[in-house]
């Protein structure tokens, strides 16, 4: 009975002093709205990024195919078609051809895309349909090692072990090549293409699976004629990330590309030069028109990957509506 | 002003985009009473409770019409929502006490209302305790993370918690839906000891409950304020046929 | 053709291409710790990265057992030509007295390289010889040639640490509270979505062009000239999206009730943020700070343009400087030195298995904590 009456007294005495004040506290309310454009702020820093980044390439890239450049002009035709890689201090004798870089980029990059492709999509059936629970705790944290490797090692393992071996079978007397390019680019692409396969196929949903094997089908008859299918628009989405991958590849494809002058390659044994080794070989030292031309090679790559990222939404919207 | 009622609902409705959740609330609930709100699912008794304390604001798109006075003051006008919630608590479906300990649990009001004095929050955390009946049950294991207590404690938590920022009104939506028999004896025992000191508004899908604890009821169908009485009253001899027909089985 | 004949067959090319990926995998770390651990040892990890020789006067130890300064040697080859190297140093030699020409003490050490004697050169004498030589002087300092062969990573794990804690002082912050707006503030609409935009296509945007970027706004037109200032503001951008991604999925993760629970008590949401959600989401926070180093330790295309490739502690913000990685690329393309970029590979190699291991221990500690 004390006990009540005690609290009944202090809950008369604190409504007593409290004031009924529902004022709104101005300085907490500027705080509040302080601190939600400040989050607002550092959101937006990314977009910020993107259009700087996007300006800048492109500014500087496109500088040279504008008459009245204070570096001086060149052709967007001739830069887009010529087949020589010439700098030079004179303008009129230097040549900045990237057809065929361009050529070499997307010869090596379909050819990764080939064979790399099968191997990561098997490999990812392996992983998630086919492998039993411990060697699965193995192979999964080994693909994703793989995915941290640094290119510059994938490089170096190319240099290393893929150019001699090449040198010996190949009809030229240097090992870098096209080949060589396609299969460092290959296996740098398996992790990306592995992991993404994996988590489609993992999504598909139980009741296909099931539905498959209770019409008497096999495993592989499952595997390949509903859930592959099933899982299409996730695989396609990792080919995607594949392909950017692999055209964005700079440092692993630099020791191993040879990186001539100029050529179209016709042969898997002749020597390419990427795209992205042309920017990261001649940056460090090239100046005016030069520069600025490699910031227009960066900016064929940078459309390169725009396309991409459209195709890539283009997928994932589908994949949504379904 | 009557000093018996607590808060004047007049003509409220309120709307989800398009959709008119509640249509043309009137009903005065009074002070130091338990006032039960019932109803099928989807009636809007629980969108109603959550108007009191304003936490529809929360959702997009809310639009709010009418006016909701608390003590004679408008609370849908230019006043400090979080004040607001500071005299009018409330207590959730499925108890959510923070994964912190009891004790930071209880201080998480007053500390964010800028109580930091220990001794003043050790006072705080006991008198909420005791007065939620779970002092003698947790006093020991005050640091002991509130997770690891079981479903009718962690409600009791929850009430404490709520205590302790010393609201007027204790706005409770289905407390006891989620516990078992004896846990839910338990807190309607405490809601009746409480009401002596707050206004309890509380939404229960259970009519058993309402009409056991609660002083007034009221009925709400498809957004609409039906019957509000007396619970005696609605239970005996309700006034509107479709309040008998909830009320017998007949739909619900 | 029969139906198990052909399934056997997938089956086989399924393991086929397992069997490839993890060969491959095995082959090349096989490949990168045979060819490079044998260099890794201590001096390796503490070395400067470029040789360096000093004029070193050494105080004369008469009671050595083997030779006047107390020092062990034996002939070994550097640079085409063959030179005593230092084995080991006598614990009563006088050695550790040592001071070069300035004055200031000099630590000989071993591996150190013996150009000259009082004098005379070193080159191509045995053992014999220069322990002859070192005898017959008769004053009390012998002045010797040194050159500290160097080979060492220790500049470029320098750079690399100050590379990582630089990026992560900037991109942190910006990363977390991005990821805060996005989960607590944002209302569905157009910036949002431009938001979300930009942060997916910072992800998929190539290292190189990063590098491009990097050197004509910081190098250039800041006027920061390659530094590691430079390559790091450039690196804090390649890992916005990493960090805003992670720490929204453990934003997302926290029920809403505890969201409602605070509100309900009267905290505001600010308050809330602050005591209620960002403890809860510690956990993934750094996760997204263990994958970003794991990134910057990886990363050499955008460093190669903005910070370049010297091997040098950084002795302030606008110093250049070369990491693990991009020192690695530079050994093997310049020098073809695959032992090298082995060796320097290796720890790399080893850096990212830690990493890996550690961000899989601290996951699974948070799953156990929600589940």
């Amino acid at each position: 009975m004390d006990i009540n009456l005690n609290m009944i007294e202090e809950k008369n005495k604190t409504t007593d002093n409290k004031t009924f004040d529902m004022k709104i506290d101005k300085r907490r309310e500027l705080l509040e709205s302080v601190a939600r454009k400040m989050f607002l702020l550092n959101a937006c820093i990314a977009v910020i990024c993107v259009a700087a980044i996007t300006f800048f390439v492109f500014y500087k890239g496109l500088q040279p195919f504008f008459s009245g450049n204070a570096e001086g002009t060149y052709s967007l035709v001739d830069f887009l078609t010529g087949t020589q890689w010439r700098p030079n201090d004179d303008i009129n004798s230097a040549l900045y051809g990237i057809l065929y870089m361009i050529c070499g980029s997307l010869m090596a990059t379909v050819g990764a895309i080939i064979i790399g492709v099968p191997i990561g999509i098997l490999s990812a059936v392996f992983i998630s349909q086919i492998a039993p629970k411990n060697i699965k705790r193995i192979i999964k944290p080994a693909v994703e090692l793989l995915a941290g490797i640094p290119s510059v090692i994938y490089g170096v393992f190319g240099l290393g072990i893929i150019v001699p071996k090449i040198m010996d079978i190949s009809p030229r007397a240097q090992g870098q090549s096209l080949l060589a390019v396609i299969m460092v680019l290959t296996i740098m692409i398996l992790p990306t293409v592995i992991t993404i396969s994996e988590s489609a196929i993992n999504a598909v949903p139980q009741a296909y699976i099931e539905g498959s094997y209770g019409l008497g089908a096999s495993k592989i008859q499952t595997i390949f004629k509903v859930i592959l299918p099933a899982a299409k628009s996730g695989i396609l989405a990792g080919v995607v990330l594949g392909i950017g991958r692999a055209i964005g590849e700079t440092m692993a494809v630099m020791l191993v590309a040879g990186n001539p002058i100029a050529g179209i390659p016709t042969s898997i044994w002749d020597p390419i030069r990427p795209l992205t080794t042309n920017i990261a070989m001649e940056m460090g030292y090239a100046f005016g028109l030069h520069q600025e031309i490699l910031f227009s090679t960066g900016v064929v790559l940078f459309i390169f990957i725009i396309i991409l990222n459209l195709i890539l939404n283009r997928i994932t919207a589908k994949a949504g509506e379904k | 002003m009557d000093n018996n009622i607590k808060f004047t609902v007049e003509n409220l409705d309120l709307f989800y985009g398009d959709f008119k959740a509640l249509k043309n609330i009137n009903m005065n609930i009074n002070t130091n009473e338990i006032t039960a709100l019932i109803g099928p699912s989807g009636c809007g008794k629980s969108t109603f409770l959550r108007t009191l304390n304003r936490m529809n604001d929360l959702i997009e798109g809310v639009k709010v019409d009418g006016s909701i006075r608390i003590d004679g003051e408008d609370i849908y006008g230019d006043i400090d929502v979080i004040k607001l919630r500071t005299r009018v608590g409330m207590v959730f479906q499925k108890p959510n006490p923070f994964p912190m300990s009891i004790y930071d649990n209880i201080a998480y009001g007053p500390r964010a209302h800028g109580i930091k004095k220990k001794s003043e929050l050790n006072e705080i955390v006991e008198k909420s305790l005791r007065r939620a009946a779970i002092w003698d049950e947790v006093k020991d294991r005050l640091k002991r993370n509130a997770i690891s207590l079981s479903g009718g404690q962690q409600q009791r938590i929850c009430i404490a918690r709520a205590l302790a920022i010393e609201p007027e009104v204790l706005l409770m939506d289905e407390p006891t839906s989620a516990l078992d028999p004896i846990s839910t004896m338990k807190i309607e025992d405490l809601a009746t000891e409480l009401k002596k000191d707050y206004s309890i508004i509380m939404v229960t899908h259970n009519m058993q409950q309402a009409a056991r604890i609660s002083d007034k009821t009221a009925f709400f169908l498809l957004g609409e304020l039906i019957e509000y009485d007396n619970t005696e009253k609605i239970f005996s001899n309700p006034k509107d046929s479709k309040t008998e027909e909830y009320i017998t089985g007949r739909f619900g | 053709m029969n139906r198990s004949i052909k399934d056997k067959i997938m089956y086989g090319f399924i393991g086929l291409a397992t069997a490839f990926t993890v060969g491959i995998l095995l082959w090349i770390i096989g490949f990168v710790f045979v060819n490079g651990l044998k260099y890794v040892n201590l001096d390796f990890i503490m070395s400067d990265y470029d040789s360096k020789t000093t004029y070193v006067t050494i105080p004369v130890s008469e009671n050595s057992t083997n030779n006047k300064l107390g020092i062990d040697f034996e002939i070994k080859e550097y640079e085409d030509t063959n030179y005593p190297v230092i084995t080991s140093i006598d614990k009563s030699s006088k050695a550790k007295e040592a001071v070069d020409k300035k004055g200031e003490s000099f630590k000989l050490r071993k591996g150190d390289i013996i150009k000259k004697v009082a004098g005379k050169s070193a080159e191509n004498l045995t053992a014999l010889e220069l322990n002859e030589v070192i005898n017959n002087v008769d004053t009390d300092t012998i002045l010797v040639k040194v050159t500290n062969k160097g080979e060492g990573i220790f500049p470029m794990l320098i750079t690399t640490l100050l590379t990582i804690l630089l990026s992560l002082i900037v991109a942190c912050p910006i990363g977390i509270f991005a990821a805060i707006y996005l989960t607590e503030y944002a209302k569905p609409g157009r910036l949002v979505r431009l938001i979300r935009f930009a942060t997916e296509s910072l992800a998929g945007i190539p290292s190189i062009i990063f590098g491009l970027f990097g050197m004509i706004f910081f190098v250039v037109f800041l006027k920061f000239n390659y530094s590691i200032l430079a390559g790091s503001l450039t690196l804090s951008i390649i890992l916005l999206p990493v960090i805003i991604r992670q720490t929204e999925e453990s934003l997302k993760a926290i029920p809403n009730s505890y969201r409602e629970g605070s509100l309900g008590l009267g905290a505001t949401k600010l308050q809330t943020i602050r005591k209620v959600i960002l403890p809860n989401a510690v956990s993934g926070i750094v996760v997204a700070i263990i994958l970003s180093i794991g990134r910057i330790v990886g990363e050499s295309a955008a460093l190669l343009l903005t910070a370049g490739t010297v091997a040098r502690v950084p002795n302030n913000l606008f110093s250049s400087g070369a990491t693990l990685t991009v020192k690695a690329y530079a050994v093997a393309e310049e020098q073809g030195d695959i032992g090298m970029a082995c060796a320097i590979g290796s720890i790399v190699v080893i850096l990212i298995l830690i990493l890996n291991t550690l961000s899989k221990l601290i996951s699974r500690k948070l799953n156990k904590s929600n589940a």
